[in-house]
């Protein structure tokens, strides 16, 4: 089984799995309209990978584009650069709200949110360790 | 980092369509390539550099900061 049938199988997981937490949910077992949204969502995503997948083993110009994009040594670079920004900005944003909330009283949001920030610091701390052994 | 990738690109009368795709890469990092925004990967720029029958030295103008 190759990379691509094992996603298209994945997504047919997501629209299985859909389906029974919307039917689970509108029968009433599943006592929560979040089940409903949750099923409609993993429906869609579903089926939008699906589409992807099928498109990517029938169209060879949307293959070779993908494969590109994929591979493409920029788009890694923007892609892990990203992923940077993405960590710095949410540790600045947990970092000022977690101030904000000790000041309004909010202790417990504030912990969660220092918490947040540790795990973070952590996972990056980690990840440097694990890093730096195999580079 | 500056480059001549621009320049012997259209000497050779290349899209850069064309060229990315010999170089397995998308269009926009040739782009980004010849504007300077982005520095290549060293395998990359001895791919460009093998393709135009140069050096990376000859391609790729160093410069100190």
């Amino acid at each position: 089984m190759n990379n691509n049938q094992a996603r298209t199988l994945l997504s047919i997981f997501w629209i299985i799995l859909g389906i029974v937490i919307l039917t689970l949910s509108v029968l009433g077992i599943l006592n929560n309209t979040l089940f409903g949204g949750m099923g409609g969502a993993l429906i869609a995503v579903g089926c939008l990978q699906l589409y992807r997948h099928i498109k990517y083993s029938r169209d060879e110009d949307y293959k070779e584009r993908i494969d590109i994009e994929v591979s493409d040594e920029r788009n890694k670079f923007l892609r892990l650069k990203s992923w940077a920004w993405a960590g710095y900005i949410t540790v600045l944003v947990e970092a000022v709200a977690s101030i904000i909330a000790y000041i309004s009283k909010q202790v417990l949001i504030g912990q969660i949110l220092c918490y947040s920030i540790c795990l973070i610091t952590f996972t990056y701390w980690l990840s440097y360790m694990i890093l730096s052994r195999k580079y | 980092m500056k480059n001549r990738i621009e320049e012997i690109r259209t000497q050779k009368g290349i899209k850069q369509e064309e060229l990315a795709k010999l170089m397995g890469v998308s269009r926009q990092t040739i782009s980004s390539l010849e504007n300077g925004r982005y520095n290549p990967s060293i395998m990359l720029a001895h791919k460009i550099a093998k393709y135009f029958g140069m050096t990376i030295e000859e391609l790729f103008i160093f410069e100190e900061d």
